[in-house]
């Protein structure tokens, strides 16, 4: 008997996840070569570029949605952690403290100053800036600090008592100047040609002006200079350029038989809102036999709007009025990605560096295989 | 009447510590203090005391009998982590 090839329903029933009230069905992929006898699922560029495609949601700086459709899940968590771990960005990595008075110990301090996400101008940010390597020998520290490689910061500040505070004032802010240290008030020190890249809108600031460092009262001090340098989040959390990136699986939500009325409308309470629209039954439907809908004209019934907004908390499952009415799942191959910048990298752009970083180590890969074979 | 400054320990071993208060580069810089004076903080009332040698653990201000150490002038370097 030849072999009839996949209709385009089978097609598309292949790539759900099935989710059961208890249970994940169809978890794997079954696009390889041997799984379907007679069909030819060798990994071909060319049906992978027909079937791949991009879709943004939204592209905001600090925030980015989109869809990779029609890719492996290998290569989606690829992007991901690359995303996470491997974008290089700028950060506090030294701080050298002259003084610090305040109740935060000096450990502490700059710990905290390490987290703050900083922005500046991409030239220089993603260009100019180098790797700053430890030197080995500890003599040649000293000769390892350029401004391609260092950036210099430094926070001097502290609290007096403000003469010109209403008598009876409590609030610390307005009884002292200087009471609390933010991000603000960190100064950026050029140094070389980082002024040519780092100048006006493009000097390094910190993203969120308003983070508190420490408190102080009056005669406490802090005093101390910093050194940034570019890292990779796999060293430190603080370097990675994303507060998170994820991804989750396009969900499916399927309406075998008819929802009709009241039934409808606790249908769409499942959900959450947006997923699930109520529509009339119109007489045209009402008049096609097998339907369902016979008799129903006028009726609301449950029609699916907007699946990518559900969470696929499968509480429609747990009423027995929609058993056998509704069938969910996850397309296995559409993936909708989260990015949030932390300000240092437009969060699309992480995106693309991730896509570019993943061929860059490909390539890489690509050499070092060759010359082991040679 | 110089009181003998404190040596930082170099690590090399260098004979310098103890070779008198002023031949001696320092590593503190104690600038404005007179010589043989030293600076706390008052456990109670906060006021810098100055103290020399012999004199008692007082505070002048309040009499309180807990002094703190001053901070160090020194820069002590942390890794932001």
């Amino acid at each position: 008997m030849p072999h009839k090839p996949p209709t385009k329903e089978e097609l598309e029933r292949r790539k759900i996840v099935g989710i059961r009230d208890e249970t994940i069905t169809d978890v794997s992929c079954s696009d390889f070569p041997g799984h379907y006898p007679g069909e030819d699922h060798s990994w071909d560029i060319d049906a992978f570029r027909r079937g791949f495609s991009v879709e943004f949601h939204q592209n905001d700086r600090f925030e980015a949605s989109f869809s990779l459709i029609g890719c492996d899940a290998s290569i989606a968590n690829a992007f991901r952690r690359i995303m996470i771990a491997d974008i290089p960005t700028l950060a506090i990595e030294n701080v050298f403290i002259n003084n610090n008075t305040s109740v935060i110990q000096d450990e502490v301090l700059a710990h905290r100053l390490g987290l703050i996400p900083f922005q500046g101008g991409h030239e220089g940010l993603h260009k100019f800036l180098k790797w700053w390597r430890k030197p080995t020998d500890e003599a040649q520290m000293n000769n390892s600090y350029y401004d391609f490689n260092t950036v210099s910061l430094k926070l001097e500040v502290q609290c007096e008592h403000n003469d010109k505070a209403a008598a009876g004032e409590t609030d610390p802010t307005k009884l002292y100047h200087h009471a609390h240290v933010y991000a603000r008030d960190i100064e950026f020190c050029p140094v070389g040609r980082q002024d040519r890249y780092f100048s006006g809108a493009d000097a390094i600031a910190p993203v969120n002006p308003d983070i508190l460092i420490a408190k102080l009262r009056p005669g406490q001090e802090i005093s101390l200079s910093m050194h940034m340098h570019k890292g990779v989040g796999s060293d430190h959390a603080k370097f990675s350029p994303v507060a998170t990136a994820s991804y989750r699986l396009m969900p499916v939500i399927d309406i075998t038989r008819p929802i009709l009325g009241d039934d409808a409308e606790k249908f769409a309470r499942c959900f959450p809102r947006g997923v699930i629209e109520l529509e009339k039954v119109t007489k045209k439907e009402a008049g096609q036999k097998g339907s369902g809908y016979e008799g129903h004209a006028g009726e609301l019934k449950a029609v699916v709007a907007d699946p990518m907004r559900d969470t696929v908390s499968r509480e429609c499952l747990r009423h027995d009025e929609f058993k056998d009415k509704v069938k969910l799942g996850r397309r296995r191959d559409h993936f909708i990605y989260l990015v949030e910048s932390t300000g240092q990298w437009e969060s699309d752009a992480i995106f693309i560096e991730a896509v570019a970083h993943l061929k860059k180590r490909a390539l890489d890969l690509e050499k070092q295989v060759k010359n082991m074979v040679r | 009447m110089s009181r003998e400054q404190y040596q930082v320990p170099t690590g090399s071993g260098s004979p310098t510590i103890g070779t008198g208060s002023f031949s001696a580069p320092t590593a503190r810089d104690y600038t404005g203090d007179v010589g043989g004076v030293m600076y706390y903080m008052c456990g109670d009332c906060a006021v810098r005391v100055p103290l020399e040698k012999g004199a008692p653990i007082r505070c002048q201000k309040c009499g309180a009998r807990v002094l703190y150490k001053e901070r160090t002038k020194r820069m002590v370097q942390f890794e932001a982590r």
